[in-house]
């Protein structure tokens, strides 16, 4: 245990071959990669994300963090694989067609995955078409779509008719962001959700599983 | 009148506390050894990749208005058709920090460096606008170097995409700028490459003719709302 509040410590620092280090003497060590997983990493960020809300720390301490919790994840994923454990929740997130702006999307997807979530970054530019064929092969539960432009939101809308055509709507939630996005906007279109940054993303997907618990 | 300026990079100032302001951390915050670190690598990048320029182009109002009306979607009521109305110095500008800072961020972001990919992001979205007010101190150097100064002259930037001129309205400026000359692109979105680009129009007159209330429609959704520090310092700077 003490090994594991040791990996949480050095997560919360940012300190990533640190935690990179000590999650595979953990693994030799025996320690059930789930364990590792809940009571180390996810632990860490849990109180990184308590520190981040409460404004002790900022963004780029948040990030830091999720670079260690990534770089342990490579580690962990294939023995979580092998031992059948099943992921939090598929994420497949991108910035929309003609929009090149990716910082926002960036963020949200690292921050997912800190969380835990598996996240599928299709980057920017990306067509309403692909979001719907990529949700649909890797049978994702969420599709997460970022625009920073007014030219470019009405390709979120696209996404949701799509999903509608396609019967992926009852089986994906959508999540809308970025600036000039609005919950009101999120409604008009039909999309499940509307998140105003990136930990607040993090909180909306976290809903989405916890309503179909 | 049409030029093109590099800038120096002595000319951009990087005062940390307003770019970490632009983060929404306040002034008082204590913040992390990591995250100085972080911050002081971004603005060694910065310092190091920033290629910074400029083309400014005068135009008379009647040419303006065509390039405002842009695609026609415009607000009805809008305060940047009352503001170039009453000017007496008008000229279309583009200002960029050139492709290698976003292509930094980008190949930051892959390589998992994320904090400091943010850093630098936030340090150049921060320059850039700072760059488009450079253009206007350029232009309103110009004037003043040619002509008698008139001791209430202003000149402030405004861009399509904000107070009530559709972003749309990009396209008709690039045709009558072409700031491609700099390295500027527009795509079918109306969206700049590089990134971290600004474009628009440089009005000049007296301080006053700069404020209106900021009570259009369209202002509750605005994600700038710089107009009333813009306006304050338009006015205080005239002497108002």
């Amino acid at each position: 245990m003490e090994l594991l509040s040791k990996i949480s410590f050095n997560l919360q620092s940012g300190f990533d071959e640190t935690v990179t280090a000590l999650t595979k003497e953990a693994v030799e060590k025996r320690i059930p990669p789930d364990e590792i997983m809940n009571i180390g990493l996810i632990a860490g960020m849990n109180i990184v994300g308590e520190k981040f809300k409460n404004h002790e720390i900022f963004l780029p301490d948040v990030l830091l963090a999720a670079r260690a919790m990534n770089c342990a994840m490579e580690v962990l994923k294939p023995l979580l694989i092998k031992d059948g454990i099943p992921i939090k929740g598929k994420v497949v997130i991108g910035s929309v067609k003609n929009d090149l702006h990716d910082i926002g999307k960036n963020l949200v997807a690292i921050l997912l995955k800190g969380a835990g979530f598996e996240v599928i970054d299709l980057g920017n530019d990306v067509p309403a078409e692909k979001f719907i064929r990529v949700a649909a092969e890797e049978n994702a539960d969420v599709i997460g779509m970022s625009a920073l432009l007014t030219t470019t939101m009405p390709v979120m809308k696209k996404v949701v008719d799509m999903a509608k055509d396609e019967g992926l709507y009852s089986e994906v939630k959508i999540m809308v962001g970025g600036a000039p996005v609005s919950k009101a906007f999120a409604l008009e279109i039909g999309a499940d959700a509307y998140s105003y940054d990136g930990a607040n993303a993090v909180e909306t997907v976290e809903s989405f599983f916890r309503e179909n618990s | 009148m049409r030029s093109i300026t590099k800038f120096a990079m002595e000319d951009i100032k990087l005062p940390q506390k307003e770019i970490l302001r632009s983060q929404g951390i306040p002034d008082e915050a204590s913040l992390s050894e990591n995250f100085e670190r972080i911050y002081m690598e971004a603005a060694e990048l910065f310092q190091e990749l920033a290629e910074p320029k400029a083309i400014i182009a005068g135009i008379g109002v009647s040419d303006f208005e065509e390039v405002f009306r842009g695609e026609g979607l415009n607000e009805k009521e809008n305060p940047v058709e009352e503001i170039f109305r009453k000017s007496s110095h008008l000229a279309l500008f583009a200002v960029t920090l050139g492709p290698v800072l976003s292509e930094k961020v980008t190949e930051l972001f892959d390589n998992g460096k994320y904090a400091i990919g943010y850093m630098l992001d936030s340090v150049s979205s921060y320059a850039a606008d700072k760059l488009a007010d450079l253009a206007a101190q350029h232009l309103y150097a110009e004037i003043v170097g040619r002509a008698a100064p008139a001791n209430s002259l202003r000149v402030l930037n405004y861009s399509p995409g904000y107070c009530g001129w559709h972003m749309s309205g990009q396209k008709k400026l690039f045709e009558a700028l072409r700031p491609e000359e700099i390295g500027i692109t527009l795509n079918e979105s109306c969206l700049m490459s590089p990134i971290k680009s600004v474009s628009g129009v440089l009005i000049g007159g007296p301080g006053e003719i700069h404020e209106f209330v900021n009570s259009y429609p369209f202002c509750n959704t605005c994600i700038a709302r710089s107009c009333i520090e813009r306006m304050r310092n338009a006015v205080m700077d005239a002497g108002g």
